[in-house]
């Protein structure tokens, strides 16, 4: 009996489950996807470059970011606890997160919009009033990662192997443990960059000879997803030791944050040998 | 190419129109029709709507606080094309709300067609035709009930 239950699931997770698990988080991962097609008809319209981009690739990648986070919280939400899910904090909580979420994005988009008429100083007096509040808002929606993690870390009925358990809850508790003070940071520096930066990486737009603080928010903000993969792997591929595996992956990888971190700090680029 | 309002501006008669004309040819493929003239179509004037208002609104002139103001909005071109595209959009959807509430309440197809064309064209003139005619379907409906 107790062999069955620990034996891995050879079924893929099913994917209807997302909107039962966490209504409110698909929805709105749909509706950040879908709200990139009226953002690159615009980058599209306006092709006047500010410091190398469009001013649309910021909520572009925001879009793609926060879309990406609240379609993976809901995948894990299959994870909480029956009971927490439909208790009413609970939907007060998913709700106060949406709407942190919806803020930013729409903070973003207005400021993108207004990237044109930025000599308006009415406008940036109102975005300088609005920035904290948009500090509060990415603590909050950050923070929805921690209350799963702590919840599935206690919840003892999730239907994982033990070491995939841990591997989600440690990966959740790790997202916001190290995206918030390397976010805070990068938040108050007044620009991502540590030294003067002439060459970019492809897609991502890291720094190729300065420091990007950037680097560090990525990888802190997708522990959610690299330490329940090496979860998995470790789960399937040395079951005996899986456990310890899980423990010294996910300090590995907090090490690898506050390695980058520190290394964008002391302005040197991250991997330079990517060209 | 694609920031130039006129090059837009021709873009966009050819798509509305080919929505007028699904609807014209409704009675053929009533489902069809519908997803074209009341999805497809308006939702993409209103991806270039929005992506016009996303990029011009706020270096555009004017506002909406006086007839002024507004007709200063319309001196920009990019604003201008937006409020051409909203009008495409949203007259082609009362186009397709009339024809599929015609359809649902037994209005013959031809006599919404002397609707269609003021809606296309006149919007609101169209809208308050249909709501005539519609309105004599009713009374005639309740006035010629047989008594059981």
């Amino acid at each position: 009996m107790t062999f069955v239950l620990s034996a891995p699931r050879a079924t893929l997770p099913d994917l209807r489950r997302l909107w039962t698990d966490a209504p409110a988080f698909t929805a709105l991962a749909l509706i950040l996807t879908l709200a990139l097609i009226p953002i690159y008809a615009a980058m599209a319209l306006y092709t006047r470059i500010f410091q190398g981009d469009s001013p649309w690739m910021k909520p572009v990648k925001f879009h793609y970011a926060l879309g990406i986070y609240t379609v993976s919280l809901a995948f894990f939400a299959r994870f909480l606890p029956e009971a927490t899910r439909r208790s009413r904090p609970w939907r007060w909580f998913t709700a106060a997160v949406v709407i942190a979420i919806l803020g930013e994005v729409v903070w973003l988009s207005a400021a993108a919009a207004l990237n044109t008429a930025s000599h308006f100083n009415t406008e940036i007096a109102l975005f300088a009033a609005v920035y904290p509040l948009m500090g509060v808002f990415a603590v909050l929606l950050t923070s929805a990662s921690l209350v799963m993690g702590l919840s599935i870390w206690r919840n003892r009925a999730t239907g994982l192997p033990p070491a995939l358990h841990l591997a989600v809850a440690l990966g959740l508790i790790l997202t916001f443990v190290l995206t918030i003070p390397v976010a805070s940071y990068l938040s108050g520096n007044g620009t991502h960059f540590v030294g003067s930066s002439t060459r970019t990486l492809w897609l991502m737009g890291w720094s190729r000879d300065a420091g990007d603080l950037r680097v560090a928010h990525f990888l802190a903000t997708h522990a959610l997803h690299f330490v329940p993969v090496l979860g998995l792997i470790a789960t399937w591929a040395f079951p005996t030791q899986a456990t310890r595996l899980v423990w010294l992956s996910a300090t590995g990888f907090a090490a690898l944050v506050i390695l980058t971190f520190t290394q964008a700090l002391r302005g040197a680029p991250f991997l330079p040998f990517l060209g | 190419m694609l920031t130039d309002p006129h090059a837009l501006f021709q873009m966009t008669g050819p798509l509305a129109m080919l929505g007028w004309l699904s609807l014209v040819l409704s009675p053929l493929a009533p489902r069809l029709s519908q997803a074209i003239a009341a999805l497809a179509i308006p939702a993409l004037l209103s991806v270039g709507y929005t992506a016009l208002i996303l990029v011009h609104w706020s270096t555009a002139p004017g506002g909406f606080g006086s007839l002024a103001d507004v007709m200063a909005l319309f001196n920009d071109p990019s604003i201008a094309l937006a409020g051409w595209v909203h009008y495409l959009a949203f007259d082609l959807f009362v186009g397709a709300w009339i024809t599929r509430t015609a359809r649902a309440e037994g209005i013959p197809h031809l006599l919404i067609l002397p609707c269609l064309v003021p809606t296309f064209l006149f919007g609101p003139a169209g809208f308050l035709a249909f709501t005539a005619l519609r309105a004599a379907y009713a009374a005639r409906a309740r006035m010629t009930k047989v008594p059981e």
